[in-house]
Formats: C-alpha cells, structure tokens, sequence
C-alpha cells in the first residue's frame, strides 16, 4: 500500500520536473519584460529541486548537485554580478551602469532588449537557485 | 466622526494590514512555543508588505510595464522594488531562525521558551 | 471588485487566526502556505504582478519547505 503511493509520486514528479525548469528559466529570461526576474525564477527552479529531494532521497538529490558544485556555482553568480557592475565603471560611466556607456538598448517589449539587464537577472538566478538549494539541503542533512 | 469613518472605509486596506500587524504582534508575545511565534514574525512582514502595496495601489491603474499606449494609468513601482527587499530579507531571517531552532532542539531537548528557562535556571 | 477583495481579506484574517490557534504545528504550517498564496492574489489584484510572483514562490513554496524540514527533525504537537 505504502510503496504504491510512493510509487505515483514519483512518477508524476518525473513528470513535472522539466516542466517546473522550464517555467523557472523563461521567467529568469523574460525578467525584463514582464513579471518575474532573477529572484524569484531562481526560487523557482531552486524549488524545483527541492521536490526532488523530498520525493527521491536527499543522498539522490545531492548526487545530482553536489554540495561543491553549488558552492562554486554561488559564488560565480557573486562574481559576474560584479563584473557586470565593474564594466561600466571601467568605461567611465557610474556602477552598473547601462545606456550611459553606449549598451545597446534596443527597441522595449522585444527579449533583447535592456541592454545589461537580462544578463544581470542570469546571474543573479543562478545564485539564488544554489543558495536555497544549499539552505535546504544543509538544513535537512546536518548531523550526517 | 463620520468622516473618520468614511475615510477608514475608503482605505480598507490598511484596515486589514492593522487587523493583520496586531494578530501577528499578539502570536510574538503570548504564544510560548517558538515555532510559532516564528510564524506570527512572518504574519507580521506580510503585513507590513501588505500596506507598503496599498499604498501604492491608484484606482483604475494597470502594472508598471511598458506597453507603448499613450496616456496610460501606472501603479507606483517604487514601493514594488522596496516590498522585494523586504521579501529577501524575510526567506533569510526565517532560514536563519529555523536553524537556530533544530540547534535549541537538540541541545535542550524542547521547543518551548518556558521550559527553556526553567532549564537554564535561576542565575542567582 | 471591493466584493471580491473583501472577501479575500476575510479568508485571510480567518487564515491567520487559524494558523495560531491550531495546536498541530503541521497544521499551522500548512495554514500560513495558503495564506501566502492568497496574499499573492491580493497583491495581484492591487497591480503588482511582480511582488505577486515572488511571494507565491517564496512563501508559498519555499518558506513552507524550510518549516516542515524543522518540524521533521523537531516534534510535531507543542
């Protein structure tokens, strides 16, 4: 009885699961036209992983991100952030700035457009994907 | 008097942010167990968040995003921005507290904030 | 519209008031998710898509998972 109910979670988690990455991905992508951005699509497909861990097991989940990974990952989100701030410093405009130094802005409402923004929001979602996923993880498997 | 009334009507919303705010603030200081008043913290943020977003709100006003019409009614994006922060700052202050909660459980063995005081003792 | 939005901010007093009543901690927990999410719906209803967004994948999904991962390795009744 029990391991059938076990059983349809996890297919239909196998299911959802690139459905749920998917969704997390256009809204970190389109962060700049509508809705959405890098927080809180990173969340999503933070969470993404999240069902996995609860449905499988956290050893399985960690298998497939593993706890260096993420940290390295995190911290490449800190650094382009960074960097993408420092460009416009480098050429002479303010911290993070954009159509001051001559980005391209191009036309509003088409997906490149912006200038720095959606490259900004990549960053930044790919850092708070890891950075949840570590605080669960590390908060479910702490005394092993 | 009837026009403090009326005014109160008007703004419902920050009637309910209000009702809201003293629900959570009440959980803070009567409840004992910590898990709890973990979660009337959180009523309480999202009150807060509830009137920075009726503040913002203008009657007949669509989302802040560009469309290309001419002469359009915009909700005020600042406080949009601001409620952002402020649900970041939220998620972290709760992971932060959770983990202190699981230590306090597996060093006194209890959740509740009386008997953690009795444990600790009288300091003389 | 004033229909509608009162009564979303009725559920959620009542929501609220249940999530600190309730003596199961599970319960409560489960409570505060769906307060989260007609938070979110109320803040859709005031035009502001974005916060809206945030808070159901915030509070609804990952603030809920935090709580419940404490309470399995905590104990449940208070």
């Amino acid at each position: 009885m029990y391991k059938e109910e076990i059983l349809i979670l996890r297919v239909v988690v196998r299911f959802m699961m690139p459905f749920i990455q998917i969704y997390g991905c256009y809204i970190i992508v389109s962060g700049h036209l509508g809705p959405g951005g890098g927080f809180a699509g990173g969340t999503i497909v933070a969470a993404s992983m999240i069902l996995y861990a609860l449905t499988f097991d956290v050893d399985r989940a960690l298998d497939k991100v593993p706890h260096k990974h993420a940290t390295m990952l995190e911290s490449l989100g800190g650094i382009w952030f960074m960097s993408c701030g420092i460009v416009g410093l480098l050429l002479g405009g303010n911290f993070l700035a954009n159509g001051q130094i001559g980005v391209p802005l191009g036309t509003p409402g088409r997906l490149l457009s912006g200038g720095l923004v959606p490259v900004i929001y990549f960053g930044v979602g790919i850092k708070v994907a890891m950075t949840i996923m570590s605080l669960y993880f590390s908060l479910v498997e702490e005394d092993r | 008097m009837l026009e403090l009334l009326q005014g109160l009507a008007n703004n419902y919303f920050y009637c309910y942010a209000l009702v809201l705010f003293i629900i959570g603030f009440y959980t803070i200081l009567s409840h004992s167990n910590l898990l709890k008043k973990l979660i009337g913290l959180n009523i309480m943020q999202t009150s807060v968040f509830l009137f920075f977003v009726a503040l913002a709100y203008v009657k007949d006003g669509k989302a802040a995003i560009i469309t290309g019409e001419e002469g359009a009614l915009y909700t005020n994006p600042l406080p949009s921005a601001l409620v952002l922060t402020g649900i970041v700052v939220t998620v972290s202050v709760t992971a932060f507290a959770l983990v202190l909660l699981v230590k306090l459980y597996s060093y006194y063995g209890t959740l509740d904030a009386d008997e953690i005081t009795m444990l600790r003792g009288n300091p003389e | 519209m004033i229909i509608l939005d009162l009564l979303l901010l009725n559920i959620l007093v009542l929501c609220a008031i249940a999530a600190i009543r309730v003596r199961d901690l599970l319960s409560a927990v489960i409570i505060f998710s769906a307060y989260s999410l007609l938070m979110a719906i109320i803040w859709l209803q005031l035009g502001s898509p974005d916060v809206a967004i945030t808070e159901a994948a915030v509070g609804a999904g990952v603030t809920t998972m935090l709580f419940i991962a404490t309470i399995s390795k905590t104990r449940r009744y208070e």
